[in-house]
Parts: structure tokens; C-alpha cells; sequence
């Protein structure tokens, strides 16, 4: 390699260095922040390294402490809002289950059906699909919030697992339809002139191959219904049914901020998508390529 | 067991079925609904109180200030977003572009923000940009660009550049992934040909990598457009909308008619209006792309 090739790499890896470092530092900062003790917290100037390391914060968030600064109305009336913690956890955790089970089955189905059957206007249902999936939440959420009062839903995380499908399903439509128009037919029409059922012919030839446009769905799914937070905020009430994105912001809710609470929580909430991100990076950028993902 | 089989038509519509069912009671209805509710007066703690207004609610928004100031804000709020994204988007994908050994570790971490929960950023930003004792400060302060600390979440200016900031951290990953997949399809001899015709790197980026880009670009800036003109929680979760109004759009605007106070028949009329907006995007779209001529050609 010539002295130039070497310097261009050099150089190279530098700026790509100092832009990661911006893009990531947020997030390096928050848990730098939650991993300090109140007082370094609050030290000015700032450590950049923590001189000392602790878990308090942590344990505070799962046992359910009171916020270090908390004050006020809020420390007044009942629990303080870290004891939520844990419930507001579980809470986004069978919310975000229950709405990536029922979105990608019902898209799948829908989406095999619409590809391989004859129907009147089944050419307008994956375009109004995506055009359903341009239209911004704050539309839906209110009249939404009336029909979950009708059904008297308000309040439970069933509501909001139909509030999320409701979001997620017009581009879980739209990506598992363009999915099955590419997968070719033959092999199901063999099995199916050879006898075996449609139903059968679904299950053990058209499931397998659907794998990657099905993960994809998933992945979106799990995304959107794990970082909502206007549903959450609409139709929800009592501290006990918040999802987290909703929960967190009650530690706003003193006259002062507990910023390592704060941090920590921030960093747990980020936790599940990280992972999901490392294990499933491939498969995202696969879905991104079906067709951008909704932001 | 001949019997029990399902004819393939039965199947067709048994599948249909789950979708018809909830795309009809959770996406038309409430969308219809919010059409409707439109032209209603309805407080949601006088839940029996349903008044037919007609456009009252359309003149109240059109003549209120707030409005106005909202549809300006998210002008200026868009406009930045969408230069800021589309340069940085564009300039990263081609720094990602370049084989390098170990440039999938930057190309994830670079895409990650996209999956971090708005929550989380605005949590973090409100920490980072804290006036007091936040990082940003500390930085801007010790590197000599400024000399006193900077408000940033409450003087108006700076709040709107930090909610800008946040769009562009979060998003530009977005316009990264679509710019990225199409240089990737970019055949190199293009460029090699072009090297041996002299053609600098520069030439080379204007003559070929753009126009082949212009494509994907116009798709992912007109689909940008319309998302954040509308986005809601990466203000109103970073600054309420204030300091005073002064970071409100429409979404906010809409969300604290209806939440705030309790006139759900005014926010959705801004829904409306956010609707016909939006279906004016749309059209846009479908011009600029091309989108659905392939499924008459076929």
C-alpha cells in the first residue's frame, strides 16, 4: 500500500471516529450519569469518566425508592413513582408482545390471502394500506380514546394493544404483501394439485419461506409499540397500567430532578432495543429494503 | 375427512376476516369518527353533551393565532430537519460507503439511534442540554465558543434548535439506510470509466453518485416531509411545546386542544386539516415516484 492509500484510510477512520463518537455520546453520557453518585452528579464541572462507580441508582429504580429530590405535591400523595418501576416495565413488555403476536398473524394471513385469492377492490387494499400508514397518530388517538370508552377499554393494556395494532398493522399489511407477491406459486400449486389442503399447503410450504418478511413485520412492531408514548398517555390513568415511556416522565413530576433515576431509567428502557438491535441487525435493514420503516 | 376440507374460497375469506375486522373497527371508525367530530362540540367529561356546530370549529383554529404561530413553527421546524437530515444523511452513507475493514461496527452504531425510544432521547437531551449543569454547556464553554451558558430548553430560539437536533440525531440514520442501499447498487465501473476520463472525485460525486441518488432522495425527502411536519412526541416530550408556544406545531397544537383543553371537536378539526395536508404530501409522492405506474403496466 502507498503512503497515500494508508493516509486516506487513516483519515478516514478518524472522521468516521469523531461522528460515532457525537451520534453515540448521548447515549455513552446517560450512562455514564446513572452509573455516578448523587454527588458527582451534580459536580460542576462534570467528570467525563466516573471517579466512582455505583448501582444505587439502579436499585433504586427496582426497589422503588423516592427520587432523591422529590418534593412537593407529588411526594405528598401516594407512592413515589419509582415504585412503579417494575409494574410499568411489565406493563410495555405484554403490551409490546401482545401487539407484534396479533399485528404480524393478522398481516400474514391477510397478506396471503390478498395475494393468492380473487376479491373485489383488492387492488386499493395495500394502497390504502400505506396510505393508513402515513397518518400520524395524534389523528387517530382521540377518537380511538372514544371508541376504547364505548367498549368501556380505557385504562387496560388490552386497549392499548389495539391502539398499537391499529398503528402497526397498514405497514405490516403492506410488508408482508409485497412479500408474498415475490414469492413464486408453483411450488404451492404442485402441492395443492397433488392433493394436499390449502390450509396444509399454508402451514408447511408458504410459512417457512415467509420467515424473513414475517421477522421484518415483527421487528417494526416491536419498535413502535415499545417507544409510543401518546397512546399510553391518552388512554391510560391509574400509576399501575402506564407503559414505561408514559411512567418515566412522572419523574418529572417533583420540583427537582432526580438525574441519575432519570438516566438509569433511560438506559433499561434501551436495553431491550439494543439487544434486539445486535441480534437482528441483518433482518432490519432486510425490512427497511421492503420499504422504509415508518418515523 | 374429504368433508370437513375448506374451499379455497372459504380460506381466502377466513384469512381476510381478522384484518376486515380490525382495520374496520380500529382504523375507519376512528377515522371517520374524527371526521365527524369535526364539526362537533364535545367536552369528554360531559360525555352526553354532543353539539352540531357545522364549521365553527374550522373558524375558531383558522382565527386563532396559535394556529397560525403552530403552522409557522412547523414550517421552520421541518425545514431544518429536512436540510440538516438530507446533507448529513447523504454525507455519512458515502463515508459508510467506502470498504473499510471493521465498517459494519461503525455502520451499526451509527443506524442504532433510529431504535432508541423518543422517551429515552428526550430524556437524554434534557439532561445533556440542562442550562446549569449540562454536558453541552460545560463543552461549548471549555472549548471557548461561548462564554456564558446557553438556556437552551427555555428561550425559544434554542429550544427549537434542540428539538431540531434531536429530529436530526434520530432520523438521519433513516435517509442513511435508503442512500446506503442505493450507492450499494451503483455499478463501479461507472466510476472507474469516469477516473480514466480524468474526472476528479468531486466530478465524479455531481456527474454520477447524485443523479443516480436523485431518485431515492426525492422518495425519502417527500416522505420525511410529511412525518416530520407531523411528529408529536419529539417536541412535546423535549419541550412542551414552550418555552410559552413557542415550539408548538400542529400536532401539539391538536394534542392540547384535546388534552389540555378538553375540546375535541377543535383538535379534530386540526386533524382535518393535518389530514388534507398530508393527502397534498401524498399526492406529491405519488407524482414524483412513479408509485403504482409499474402495477398498471403489468
Amino acid at each position: 500500500m502507498s503512503a497515500k492509500i494508508v493516509l486516506g484510510r487513516v483519515a478516514l477512520y478518524a472522521l468516521l471516529s469523531a461522528v460515532t463518537f457525537l451520534v453515540c455520546f448521548p447515549l455513552v453520557w446517560a450512562f455514564f450519569t446513572s452509573v455516578k453518585p448523587k454527588e458527582e452528579i451534580f459536580r460542576w464541572p462534570p467528570t467525563l469518566w466516573p471517579e466512582s462507580w455505583t448501582l444505587e441508582n439502579y436499585r433504586a429504580l427496582l426497589e422503588g425508592k423516592q427520587a432523591y429530590f422529590q418534593a412537593g405535591a407529588a411526594a405528598a400523595s401516594g407512592p413515589p413513582p419509582s415504585a412503579f418501576f417494575l409494574d410499568w416495565f411489565l406493563n410495555s413488555v405484554i403490551v409490546t408482545l401482545g401487539t407484534t403476536a396479533i399485528s404480524t398473524i393478522v398481516s400474514t394471513l391477510a397478506a396471503y390471502s390478498l395475494t393468492r385469492f380473487r376479491f373485489p377492490g383488492q387492488r386499493a387494499v395495500p394502497y390504502l394500506a400505506l396510505v393508513g400508514y402515513m397518518v400520524p397518530s395524534i389523528i387517530f388517538v382521540f377518537p380511538m380514546f372514544l371508541v376504547m370508552a364505548d367498549l368501556r377499554l380505557t385504562d387496560t393494556l388490552f386497549s392499548l394493544i389495539l391502539g398499537y395494532v391499529c398503528i402497526t398493522l397498514p405497514f405490516c399489511m403492506w410488508l408482508m404483501w409485497a412479500f408474498f407477491r415475490g414469492v413464486p406459486i408453483e411450488i404451492e400449486e404442485a402441492a395443492l394439485v397433488d392433493g394436499a389442503s390449502r390450509l396444509r399447503v399454508f402451514w408447511e410450504i408458504v410459512l417457512p419461506t415467509a420467515w424473513p418478511g414475517i421477522i421484518a413485520a415483527a421487528i417494526f412492531t416491536l419498535i413502535v409499540s415499545w417507544n409510543d408514548y401518546l397512546f399510553g398517555r391518552v388512554f391510560m390513568n391509574s400509576m399501575e397500567n402506564l407503559p414505561l415511556t408514559v411512567g418515566v416522565m412522572h419523574f418529572f413530576d417533583g420540583t427537582h430532578v432526580d438525574w441519575g433515576l432519570m438516566m438509569a431509567s433511560s438506559v433499561m428502557m434501551t436495553v431491550p432495543m439494543a439487544v434486539l438491535f445486535m441480534l437482528l441487525q441483518k433482518h432490519l435493514v432486510a425490512g427497511f429494503g421492503a420499504g422504509a420503516v415508518k418515523g | 375427512m374429504r368433508g370437513f376440507r375448506l374451499s379455497d374460497r372459504q380460506v381466502g375469506i377466513l384469512f381476510m376476516l381478522p384484518f376486515l375486522v380490525t382495520a374496520g373497527a380500529f382504523m375507519v371508525w376512528p377515522v371517520a369518527e374524527a371526521v365527524r367530530l369535526a364539526f362537533y362540540s364535545y367536552n369528554p367529561l360531559r360525555p352526553d353533551d354532543l353539539t352540531w356546530v357545522g364549521f365553527e370549529n374550522f373558524e375558531r383554529i383558522f382565527n386563532d393565532p396559535l394556529f397560525w404561530e403552530s403552522f409557522s413553527q412547523a414550517l421552520v421546524w421541518t425545514g431544518w430537519s429536512i436540510v440538516l437530515q438530507t446533507l448529513l444523511g447523504v454525507g455519512l452513507a458515502m463515508l459508510l460507503h467506502v470498504a473499510l475493514p471493521g465498517i459494519a461496527v461503525f455502520r451499526g452504531l451509527l443506524l442504532f439511534p433510529y431504535i432508541v425510544p423518543t422517551v429515552v432521547i428526550a430524556l437524554n437531551w434534557r439532561w445533556i442540554f440542562n442550562s446549569e449543569i449540562g454536558i453541552v454547556n460545560h463543552a461549548l464553554v471549555s472549548l471557548g465558543i461561548i462564554e456564558q451558558n446557553i438556556a437552551w430548553l427555555s428561550t425559544p430560539n434554542m429550544a427549537m434548535t434542540s428539538a431540531v437536533l434531536l429530529n436530526v440525531w434520530k432520523y438521519t440514520p433513516f435517509v442513511i439506510i435508503c442512500v446506503l442501499a442505493r450507492l450499494q447498487t451503483i455499478p463501479t465501473e461507472l466510476y472507474d470509466a469516469a477516473k480514466v476520463d480524468g474526472a476528479g472525485a468531486w466530478r465524479r460525486f455531481t456527474d454520477i453518485t447524485l443523479p443516480m441518488l436523485k431518485e431515492v432522495l426525492v422518495v425519502v425527502i417527500v416522505f420525511r416531509t410529511i412525518w416530520t411536519f407531523n411528529k408529536f412526541e419529539e417536541i412535546y416530550l423535549l419541550t412542551r411545546g414552550g418555552p410559552g408556544t413557542s415550539t408548538f406545531n400542529l400536532a401539539v397544537y391538536a394534542f392540547e386542544e384535546g388534552m389540555a383543553n378538553l375540546r375535541l371537536g377543535v383538535a379534530a378539526a386540526t386533524g382535518v386539516v393535518m389530514i388534507v395536508l398530508l393527502l397534498a404530501g401524498t399526492v406529491v409522492y405519488v407524482r414524483v415516484s412513479g408509485f403504482g405506474q409499474e402495477e398498471k403496466a403489468t
